[in-house]
């Protein structure tokens, strides 16, 4: 909404203020009566049919009541408003933590500090996971060449997940090629690649530092561990045939290709970059904040 | 922190009322923190008595073959402690403090309906009355009278006449029927108030977050609820006028209603979960002294949690053999929900991350949410696979799950709220001590009663068994959780004697006890009847920051 639209709507209800007084909807007992009315009207379907009838006694009225509120003038009720200056008081208490020495820079000599200073956007974390993705099949295809002599074995045993008539079907028939395998193979594959990337997206600010480190092995660990956990849950058929070596090997290179793509992205400057002198920000001078200094607001 | 802005004391200088008129001004009113405050004592005085419900049922269940409880007042309890925590607890609680603080929070000085606004409220509270009339309804009191005993998703056919005779599931129909208009009308207000009644500079992408949340809430709300009183309608026609749509003998399906319920009944957890997602997003913040990291991908995150929380019900059908295909997606679905979820968690640690955080109270609650949410989750997701859910449905282990969220994740995130917001409702503070008692002693008895409750679960212990044979192994590990119930009652009693004492005896808070940065802190505590004296225009996402720090405002960090 624009500013002038939300300032036209801002006393919608037309609490218009005249010389220290506001306009409020004045105070009725008719929608306490109606609620009443009908729920007393239900009341009675369990109870006696009187209550029903009383019910529908106060109804009546409560509708015509409320109608008089509103029409022709919505009814309301000037309240007396004492304006006077009164300082936003706050008793919060700032335990100031001992700081170590250090040069004042931008940064330290500001109030306030937004961290991390930088980071990765969200879907960085996706782009990533689609190009691990794709990195993925690699491994899994020489798995499937070396061990069934076909490269469709992989990618039928994924869909298989979703096929539950193929559950009991032999391995020659998943190193067959077949269409809906393919199919539901790479849709299988290519959401999870997508989500994974987003999750990963979430997690990575919290590990500005070291991405590759995070993206390129950490989080494959991480994500390996969770599945090995749960494949039996999620898709028996691939956690009876699966062969963990060569699955371990896949998620390494999605890993490494994800947090490589990851590295090549541009990082987001936080607000607290952005709040820096304009020569810090084009690298013409060197004080530059390390994250690791442990800053408050220093405005108590 | 020395800043200005006009606010007024006139609230605090009003002279005593009468009683009656006290009680005259809150029956009649339209304001939105009088009918917020009244939904959340309502919810209050209803999570007492549910909690009460729930040490029964723990103590019929802590020793094998017990007769504490018969096994028909057994099937009463839970079905009236599920109903009422979800239908007169959850939801109340969560649209009082919505309807406290959304108008606060964007500079408005109402709802956008406030009369509907009284409406929604009067019908919800007496669809609770309803409920529980049903104690005294039929065979009156001592004989328990007709309190529903269908559970809280009253299976078709068993409600039907045929297997449920009386009106004990009548009771239950119409008191959801009501509370679902009350809460459809609520709905309507929160949407429009929050699209329309913005302060000037509000832009939706300066929209705090916990009204955002409660914007997709609410539409959640219309289209799950929808359904449900769909369902009520014709459970109430076959009932009264002898259709059949859910009644097997005679050709209707039983299935239908399982799908009308958790089309309803998966979101619905959705609209409990979201809003303590919201309190989090303004609590975690402030207690961290950080802004919230990576605003845009909350609210993206927020819009898709709302979509896919509607595509996901038949995960509570898993058991009903609605075939390979339908198994298939709706596991998939249910486990996509896990990345917008994670983006949020991890946005909330990159949020605490390197913040100065101070474990105030309310920071505490929050903390217990993130983990214990992030267990939920991970239980979630071992049930959302089909083949794990058919071993596990219908045992504790489901119970452990939800009651993860329920109360692990809502309930603390709930607390943290209040502890947050207290303060500006009142104007007192709550006792920091007895809050981390509060917290110490809820944390303990949680982790003891639902962490151990999966382990029954495993071992073959199904749900709403009234008793059980002893050396099953289930023995110790009920008494346990049992116990564990009962430290979590004390450390709730904790809290209400905090809230008490603290109503009379607590600090005077000021306008802003936390150095917040959104609106509701801009005024009094609590608020005067109209606000803001004067409505406040905003350039940033942290207004308040703005007013304290003129020479580092916001907008220039915003993105
Ligand atoms: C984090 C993602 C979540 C996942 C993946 C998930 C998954 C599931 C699944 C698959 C079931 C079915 C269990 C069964 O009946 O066998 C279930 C049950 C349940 N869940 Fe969740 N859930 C999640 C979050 C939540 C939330 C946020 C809430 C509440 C606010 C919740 C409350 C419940 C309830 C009440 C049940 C029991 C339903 C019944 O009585 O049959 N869940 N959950
Ligand atoms: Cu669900």
């Amino acid at each position: 909404m624009s500013e002038r639209a939300a300032m036209a709507h801002n006393d919608g209800t037309g609490h218009a203020e005249s010389e220290g007084f506001v306009q409020l909807p004045a105070p009725t007992i008719w929608p306490l009566i109606l609620a009443l009315g009908v729920s007393l009207s239900l009341a009675g379907l369990v109870t006696h049919w009187a209550i029903t009838v009383l019910g529908v006694c106060l109804v009546l009225p409560a509708i015509v009541g409320w109608f008089v509120q509103i029409f022709p003038h919505e009814r309301h009720e000037p309240v007396a408003v004492s304006t006077q200056i009164v300082p936003i008081s706050t008793e919060w208490i700032v335990h100031v933590r001992p700081q170590p020495e250090i040069e004042p820079s931008a940064a330290t000599t500001g109030r306030r500090q937004v961290l991390p200073l930088e980071s990765y956007s969200l879907f960085v974390g996706v782009k990533g996971g689609i190009a691990g993705g794709i990195a993925m099949t690699v491994p899994a295809a020489i798995f499937g060449l070396l061990k069934y002599h076909s490269v469709w074995y992989p990618i039928n045993l994924l869909a298989a997940g979703g096929f539950v008539s193929w559950a009991s079907e032999s391995d020659a028939f998943l190193a067959q090629f077949h269409l809906y395998g393919l199919l539901a193979g790479f849709a299988i594959h290519a959401f999870s690649s997508v989500l994974v990337g987003l999750l990963y997206g979430a997690i990575l600010p919290m590990f500005p530092r070291r991405p590759i480190l995070t993206a390129g092995f950490i989080a494959p660990l991480f994500w390996t561990g969770l599945l090995y956990t749960s494949l039996g849950i999620l898709s028996p058929i691939l956690d009876a045939r699966i062969n963990w070596l060569w699955f371990i090997v896949s998620q390494f290179a999605f890993g490494l290709v994800a947090g490589f793509v990851v590295n090549l992205q541009v990082r987001v400057r936080t607000p607290q970059f952005r709040a820096l002198p304009f020569a810090v920000r084009a690298g013409l001078h060197t004080d530059a904040p390390r994250v690791d200094e442990s800053l408050g607001d220093k405005n108590k | 922190m020395a800043t200005t802005t006009a606010v007024d004391l006139t609230s605090q200088t009003k002279p005593k009322k009468l009683l009656l008129q006290v009680a005259h001004d809150w029956l009649t009113t339209v304001d939105h923190k009088k009918i917020g405050i009244m939904y959340i004592v309502y919810a209050l005085v209803f999570l007492v008595i549910a909690g009460f419900m729930a040490m029964l049922i723990r103590i019929q269940l802590a020793v094998p073959n017990n007769h504490f409880l018969s096994p028909q007042v057994f099937n009463r309890l839970f079905t009236m402690h599920g109903t009422t925590m979800v239908f007169f607890v959850g939801m109340p609680i969560l649209f009082g403090f919505g309807n406290y603080l959304i108008p606060l929070m964007i500079g408005a000085r109402d709802m956008a309906f406030p009369r509907l606004n009284a409406f929604s409220f009067w019908i919800s509270a007496f669809g609770g009355i309803l409920l529980y009339y049903s104690y005294v309804g039929g065979s009156g009191l001592y004989g328990a009278g007709s309190a529903p005993d269908v559970s809280w998703w009253a299976y078709a056919p068993l409600t039907e006449k045929v297997f449920s005779p009386g009106h004990s599931t009548d009771y239950w129909t119409f008191s959801i029927l009501l509370s679902g208009i009350g809460t459809t009308g609520t709905a309507i207000n929160i949407v429009a108030t929050i699209l329309s009644m913005r302060c000037k500079g509000m832009t939706m992408t300066r929209l705090p977050l916990l009204p955002w949340i409660y914007l997709v809430t609410s539409f959640l709300v219309f289209v799950a609820v929808s359904p449900l009183t769909a369902a009520q309608i014709m459970i109430t026609i076959d009932r009264y006028l002898g259709a059949h749509f859910f009644d097997t003998q005679a050709g209707g399906s039983a299935i239908l209603w399982f799908h009308f319920f958790w089309i309803f009944g998966h979101p619905e957890v959705y609209i409990l979960v979201m809003p303590a997602f919201g309190f989090m997003n303004e609590i975690i913040p402030v207690f961290s002294r950080k802004a919230i990291f990576g605003y845009p991908a909350m609210v993206a995150a927020t819009v898709s949690i709302g979509f896919i929380s509607l595509s996901v019900w038949a995960h509570h059908m898993f058991i009903d053999g609605l075939g390979a295909g339908g198994n298939i997606f709706f596991t998939a679905a249910t486990m996509v929900i896990s990345v917008p979820t994670g983006i949020k968690i991890f946005n909330w640690l990159a949020t605490m991350w390197g913040g100065k955080i101070q474990f105030k109270t309310p920071m505490l609650f929050a903390t217990g949410f993130l983990f214990q949410f992030l267990g939920a989750g991970l239980t979630g997701i071992v049930l959302s696979s089909a083949p794990m859910d058919w071993q596990l449905n219908n045992t504790y282990f489901v119970v452990a799950h939800f009651h993860y969220v329920l109360v692990g994740a809502i309930l603390f995130a709930l607390f943290a709220a209040f502890y947050y917001w207290y303060p500006k409702m009142t104007g007192r503070m709550l006792s920091e001590r007895l809050g981390k008692w509060h917290f110490w002693l809820f944390v303990i008895g949680f982790h003891l009663t639902f962490d151990l409750m999966h382990v029954p679960g495993i071992l073959g212990m199904p749900r709403r068994i009234y008793t059980y044979e002893a050396g099953r192994g289930w023995d110790s590990w009920n008494m346990l959780v049992s116990a564990g119930g009962f430290i979590q009652a004390i450390a709730t009693v904790i809290f209400v004697v905090n809230m008490v004492w603290a109503f009379y005896r607590g600090r005077v808070a000021g306008p802003d006890p936390w150095d917040a940065w959104t609106l509701e802190w801009a005024t009094t505590s609590p608020p005067p009847d109209y606000n803001f004296a004067v409505p406040p225009s905003i350039s940033s996402r942290r207004p308040l920051w703005d007013l304290k720090h003129p020479e580092d405002v916001d907008s220039h960090y915003e993105y």
